[in-house]
């Protein structure tokens, strides 16, 4: 047997080697905190107003004006009007046969190509893309900015007027969605401390709030999209925008840890 | 998340200022600045740039140990991995010595008229 072997892995039946008793060895001296000082001081994280140049936010005229902004994020543009598009409403469509059925902007839009899904909220349309890459974002943004253009000259309704009475009551929706929360979202996400609230309902827009382990996380987007979004529409079809009023920046969540006074500038 | 490589910033002080140079966290990790310009003393400006070179999930800029600092305005730009780099414009904000001034702030979408 190799004398490295025989170090390592004693033969079979050999006396284990004695485990050391008593008090345990002193600390070195590194690692003893007797500073006063070192207490954790908590931190809170101020989000700045963020400056925009005049020029870019002025220009508005009696044309019907469109502004499209890229995200970067989510792989959609928000298409921002100069005039309300669905007053009081928001109504999202997931698929061109949906948009169909209940709203001909949504259409118009779908049928531009490359169009994954609609949501129609006050003065803003947020189309998000199928991932089939048929048009640049910025030839698509051009074409459905056109699409909508022409389609509010018209003059014809944006979402079928039977579809929008057929939207329940706020209370109604709240209740079902506060439903929802209790019973699958927050039971789900509770291993991660995390909690969602709801604020309030507008019309059938949802306003929530990512708090706890959320608040702040990596992964709240995901989350949003993935979990939150999918389980509210299932259950509640007639909500449209779901907006997360979570300032993730602020506060003490999980990446702002509480450092020690000595460690702060 | 790009990685940041450097970032810059201009702080314009108002009527209260500090007397120390601020440093910057990133990730929760305490750093000095690698370039320092200025002072943060009232009416002066600072010019301060960092070198974190890695992905900033948080970035601020810390307030001062005692008293507060009454900032005016701040001017940063980015310079990311493999993209042009970028600014923003922050507005004023006053911090004591329990608050840090965020100031990671992603790439402003583009917007256009179509």
């Amino acid at each position: 047997m190799a004398a490295w072997f025989s170090k390592v892995f004693k033969p079979k039946g050999a006396e284990a080697p004695p485990i050391a008793t008593g008090v345990n060895p002193p600390m070195p001296d590194w690692a003893i905190d007797d500073d006063e000082e070192d207490e954790l001081v908590p931190r809170q994280i101020i989000n700045p107003p963020i400056l925009v140049d005049e020029e870019e936010m002025s220009g508005w005229s009696e044309d019907i004006r469109i502004k499209a902004k890229l995200s970067n994020i989510e792989s959609a543009c928000v298409f921002m009007v100069d005039r309300p598009i669905l007053d009081g409403f928001s109504f999202w469509c997931p698929d061109k046969d949906f948009a169909y059925g209940s709203s001909p902007l949504a259409a118009a839009i779908f049928d531009v190509g490359g169009v994954g899904s609609v949501l129609l909220h006050n003065m803003t349309v947020t189309v998000t893309g199928d991932g089939s890459g048929v048009h640049t974002w910025e030839e698509g943004a051009r074409l459905i900015g056109a699409v909508i253009r022409e389609f509010l000259q018209s003059g014809k309704p944006v979402v079928q007027p039977e579809v929008l009475a057929n939207i329940p009551p706020e209370e109604e929706i709240a209740r079902r969605i506060q439903k929802v929360i209790d019973e699958e979202i927050n039971p789900g996400i509770a291993s991660h401390s995390g909690v969602i609230t709801l604020n309030r309902v507008e019309g059938n827009t949802v306003f929530i709030t990512m708090g706890g382990g959320c608040q702040g996380c990596a992964a709240s987007t995901i989350t949003l999209r993935q979990g939150i979004h999918q389980a509210f529409r299932t259950h509640v079809p007639e909500v449209g925008g779901i907006l997360d009023e979570t300032d993730h920046s602020a506060g003490m969540n999980p990446f702002f840890k509480e450092l020690p006074a000595g460690m702060r500038g | 998340m790009p990685r940041l490589e450097t970032f810059s910033l201009t702080i314009k002080t108002g009527t209260q200022g500090r007397k120390d140079i601020p440093k910057y966290s990133i990730n929760g990790f305490p750093l000095d600045f690698d370039e320092i310009e200025g002072e943060a003393e009232p009416g002066k400006v600072l010019k301060v740039t960092g070198h974190p070179e890695s992905f900033p999930h948080t970035l601020t800029l810390s307030g001062p140990d005692e008293g507060i600092w009454e900032i005016e305005e701040v001017n940063a730009e980015y310079f990311c991995s493999n993209e042009p780099s970028y600014k923003i414009r922050m507005g004023a904000v006053t911090l004591d010595d329990h608050s840090d001034l965020n100031i990671w702030q992603e790439r402003p979408p583009e917007v256009f008229e179509v």
